[in-house]
C-alpha cells in the first residue's frame, strides 16, 4: 500500500476502480474483507474499514453468510461522484500550474484539442 | 499445584541427558573402578572404598545449578510463575533423589552379596552409610541429592539475583566466616568439645537429621528469593 | 471493545536509570498494535513487568483485569517471544516446541510443525547449535503456534533475512485472521510492519510520545515545502516538528489533521505536499525538540481516534 494515506480509503478507491472498469459488475461478489487483507497485506480491521465505507454510501451490500455484493447502480453512481471529483483533483492544478506559466485558457483548450487529436 | 506438576514435567522433556548424564558419569566411574581392582586383587584383606560413587551427587548438584540459570528464564519466557517454577522442580528433584537412592541402595546390596563384584570393591556401600535401619540406609542415599540440589538452587539463585558479585561476595563472607569460627574454636580451646558434640550425636542425627534440617532452611530461604528474582 | 492491559503511570528506576516515565495507557483486546520507538526506549522494560517478568517501581498494570505477578491464570495466556531468550543448552529443537505444547493451553501442534517446516528448522539439532536466525525462528513457532491470547514479539527478527521476515509476517496475519487474539508487536523495522498494525504506541527514553490508531496517524504529518511565507502560512494549523530552509525556500513537517481540504489549501499557496510515512514520523517525533512537547497532544488525539 502507499503509505501516508491512510489505508482504508485506498482499499475503498481499488473497489471503486474495479466496480468502474466492469472487473466487479453489478450484483457480483467482491473478495472478502479476509482476502483483500491477505491479498494487500494489511491488517483485516483495515481492509474491512475500507469495504465498510462502501457499504455505507451504499456501493456494496452484504449478504448475511454469503459476503459483499455490487449494489445495482452503483456504477453510474461512482462515475458521477468521480466526475465531480475531477475537476477539483485534475482540472485545478492544471490550472495552477498553466496560470504559472502564462498559458492563457484559450491556449490550453487547444493544447488538449491537439493532444486528442494526436492520440 | 497442576501448573507445578506441568513444570516437573517440562524439566524433562530433554530426558535422555537428564538421565544419561549422571548415570552415564556413575557408570564410566563404576567401571574405571571394576577394572582397577580386577588388576590389583591380590591383597585379601585389603578392602577399601572409593570415592566414585560422588560423581553421581555433582552431577546433580550441576544439574540444579543449570535449573536456575538456564531452566529457570527458559520457564518464565514460557509464561510459569516462579511459585510453580520452584514447586516443579522440587518435585523434579525429589522424585530423582527417591528414584535414584532406591536404585543405589539396591546396587549397594548386589554388591555385599557378590563380595564386591567378584573384586573386592566397595563402591556403592560407604562405610558410613552403613546402617542397619533399611529405611535409614535408603535416606542416607536420597537426601544428599536433596541437600546438594537445594544448594546448588541457592547458589543459581545468588548468581542470578547479585550476579558474578554476589557470588564473590558470598564466597567471601562464607570463608572468612568458617576462618573466623576456626580461628575462635582455636583460641578458645573449643576443639575437643566440638569433637565430643559430634561424637555425642546419635547415627541418624548425623546421617539424616541435620541435612534434613539443613535442606529444609536452604529451601526455604531459596523460595523467598526465587519470588524475588528476574529471569 | 474491552481493555486487554490497563497501565496507569507505570514508573521504572534502575539506579539513577529512568527506564519508564509515568507510562499510561491501555491495549484493546483482539488487535494487533505495534511499540515502536528506538532502541533503549523502555519497550522490553514494559513488556517484561506486563509479563511479570520484571518489577515495576511505581504505578499499576493490569492484564486480563488481574495482576500478573504470580498469577497463573494470566500467565498461562500470555507468550512473549524476546531476542534474547535463552534455551536450556542440553535441549533440542524438538524439546523446546514439546515444552511449550506442554505450557500453552491453545497449542496448535499442527501449525507448529507446519511453521518448522516454513522455516526449515532443524528438528534434532541442539539449540546451542542453531544460528541467531534459526533461533529467532524457533521464537517466531513458538509465539505463533502458542495462540496465546495475549502474544508479545520483542524484535523477533534478529538474523532472519528480509524473505524469513516476510514468511513471520505473512503467516501472523493470515493466523490472527482465523484466530483473533492481542498482539503486541515491539519493532524498529516500521516500514515492514505498517500496514499490518492496527495501534500505535511509541515510545521514546521512557516515555509515551503516541497512543493512537494508525490509521488516524496516516495523513496526520506532512511535509510542505515552498517559498517561506506560504509554507509558514500553511504550518500555523499545525505542529512544527521539522524545518529546513534554503533561500527563500523552506521545508517543512507539520503535525495536524491535514484531510484533502488541506490538500487543496496546499496547492492553492502553491505548496508541495508530501504525506509522511509512518517511519518519517515516528523518525521526525523522536529527533524533534517538540516530539516531546506533544506527547500531552498526542494524549489528546487518542481520545479523539479512539472515542
Amino acid at each position: 500500500m502507499e503509505d501516508g494515506r491512510p489505508i482504508f480509503l485506498q482499499i475503498a478507491e481499488l473497489l471503486e476502480n474495479s466496480i468502474l472498469d466492469g472487473t466487479f459488475p453489478e450484483e457480483s461478489q467482491v473478495p472478502s474483507t479476509n482476502e483483500l487483507a491477505a491479498f494487500h497485506r494489511i491488517n483485516p480491521a483495515t481492509a474491512a474499514k475500507g469495504v465498510n465505507t462502501l457499504v455505507d454510501d451504499g456501493t456494496l451490500y452484504k449478504k448475511r453468510g454469503i459476503g459483499m455484493f455490487v449494489s445495482s447502480g452503483a456504477r453510474a453512481k461512482l462515475r458521477g461522484r468521480r466526475r465531480d471529483e475531477f475537476a477539483r483533483q485534475y482540472v485545478r492544478p492544471l490550472l495552477t500550474e498553466a496560470r504559472k506559466l502564462g498559458i492563457e485558457p484559450a491556449e490550453l483548450k487547444s493544447m488538449i484539442d491537439t493532444w486528442e487529436e494526436g492520440r | 499445584m497442576n501448573r507445578a506438576f506441568t513444570v516437573a514435567r517440562l524439566q524433562f522433556v530433554g530426558w535422555r541427558s537428564v538421565v544419561g548424564w549422571p548415570w552415564g558419569i556413575l557408570a564410566l566411574s563404576f567401571l574405571i573402578n571394576v577394572a582397577l581392582f580386577s588388576a590389583m586383587n591380590e591383597a585379601d584383606d585389603f578392602e577399601p572404598s572409593t570415592g566414585g560413587l560422588m560423581s553421581i551427587y555433582v552431577v546433580m548438584f550441576v544439574a540444579s545449578v543449570n535449573a536456575i540459570t538456564q531452566d529457570f528464564p527458559f520457564a518464565l519466557g514460557l509464561g510459569v510463575s516462579r511459585r510453580s517454577f520452584y514447586l516443579g522442580n522440587v518435585l523434579h528433584f525429589a522424585g530423582q533423589a527417591i528414584s535414584y537412592a532406591a536404585v543405589l541402595y539396591l546396587l549397594a546390596v548386589i554388591e555385599e552379596a557378590t563380595d564386591g563384584w567378584g573384586v573386592n570393591l566397595t563402591f556403592f556401600g560407604l562405610p558410613f552409610l552403613m546402617v542397619d535401619n533399611p529405611v535409614l540406609r535408603f535416606l542416607g542415599f536420597a537426601l544428599p541429592f536433596l541437600l546438594l540440589g537445594f544448594i546448588g538452587i541457592a547458589i543459581g539463585l545468588v548468581f542470578k539475583r547479585w550476579g558474578i558479585n554476589g557470588l564473590l561476595m558470598l564466597s567471601t563472607v562464607a570463608l572468612a566466616g568458617i576462618g573466623g569460627l576456626v580461628v575462635l574454636a582455636t583460641w578458645q580451646g573449643w576443639w575437643s568439645a566440638i569433637g565430643g558434640w559430634f561424637a555425642d550425636q546419635p547415627g541418624w542425627a548425623m546421617l539424616v537429621g541435620w541435612p534434613a534440617l539443613l535442606t529444609l532452611l536452604l529451601a526455604g530461604l531459596s523460595y523467598l528469593t526465587i519470588r524475588r528474582a528476574t529471569p | 471493545m474491552s481493555a486487554v492491559v490497563t497501565v496507569t503511570e507505570l514508573t521504572k528506576r534502575y539506579r539513577g536509570v529512568t527506564a519508564l516515565d509515568g507510562v499510561s495507557f491501555s491495549l484493546a483486546e483482539n488487535r494487533i498494535h505495534g511499540l515502536l520507538g528506538r532502541n533503549g526506549a523502555g519497550k522490553t522494560t514494559l513488556m517484561q513487568i506486563l509479563t511479570a517478568q520484571n518489577f515495576a517501581t511505581s504505578g499499576e498494570i493490569s492484564v486480563f483485569g488481574q495482576h500478573p505477578y504470580e498469577n497463573e491464570q494470566v500467565l498461562s495466556r500470555i507468550s512473549f517471544i524476546k531476542e534474547s531468550q535463552t534455551y536450556p543448552s542440553h535441549l533440542r529443537v524438538t524439546h523446546v516446541l514439546r515444552a511449550a505444547r506442554l505450557v500453552y493451553p491453545g497449542w496448535d501442534e499442527e501449525f507448529a510443525q507446519r511453521l518448522v517446516d516454513v522455516f526449515q528448522l532443524p528438528r534434532g539439532r541442539n539449540v546451542r547449535k542453531l544460528s541467531r536466525g534459526m533461533l529467532s525462528a524457533l521464537g517466531i513457532v513458538v509465539g505463533l503456534a502458542s495462540r496465546a491470547p495475549l502474544t508479545f514479539f520483542d524484535e523477533p527478527y534478529l538474523g532472519l533475512d528480509a524473505v524469513a521476515r516476510q514468511i513471520f509476517y505473512d503467516h501472523l496475519l493470515a493466523d490472527y485472521t482465523e484466530h483473533p487474539r492481542t498482539i503486541v508487536l515491539s519493532t524498529h523495522l516500521i516500514d515492514e510492519v505498517s500496514d499490518l498494525i492496527e495501534h500505535v504506541l511509541l515510545i521514546d527514553r521512557g516515555r509515551l510520545l503516541l497512543d493512537v490508531e494508525a490509521e488516524a496517524l496516516r495523513g496526520q504529518v506532512v511535509t510542505v515545502s515552498g517559498p517561506v511565507a506560504a509554507v509558514d502560512e500553511f504550518s500555523r494549523t499545525g505542529t512544527e516538528l521539522h524545518r529546513a530552509s534554503l533561500g527563500g525556500t523552506a521545508r517543512v513537517t507539520v503535525r495536524g489533521d491535514f484531510g484533502p481540504a488541506a490538500h487543496d489549501r496546499a496547492r492553492s499557496l502553491g505548496l508541495d505536499l508530501e504525506a509522511s510515512s509512518l517511519q518519517d514520523i515516528v523518525v521526525r517525533l523522536t529527533t524533534s525538540q517538540n516530539g516531546h512537547a506533544t506527547g500531552s497532544a498526542a494524549a489528546a488525539d487518542k481520545k479523539e481516534a479512539v472515542r
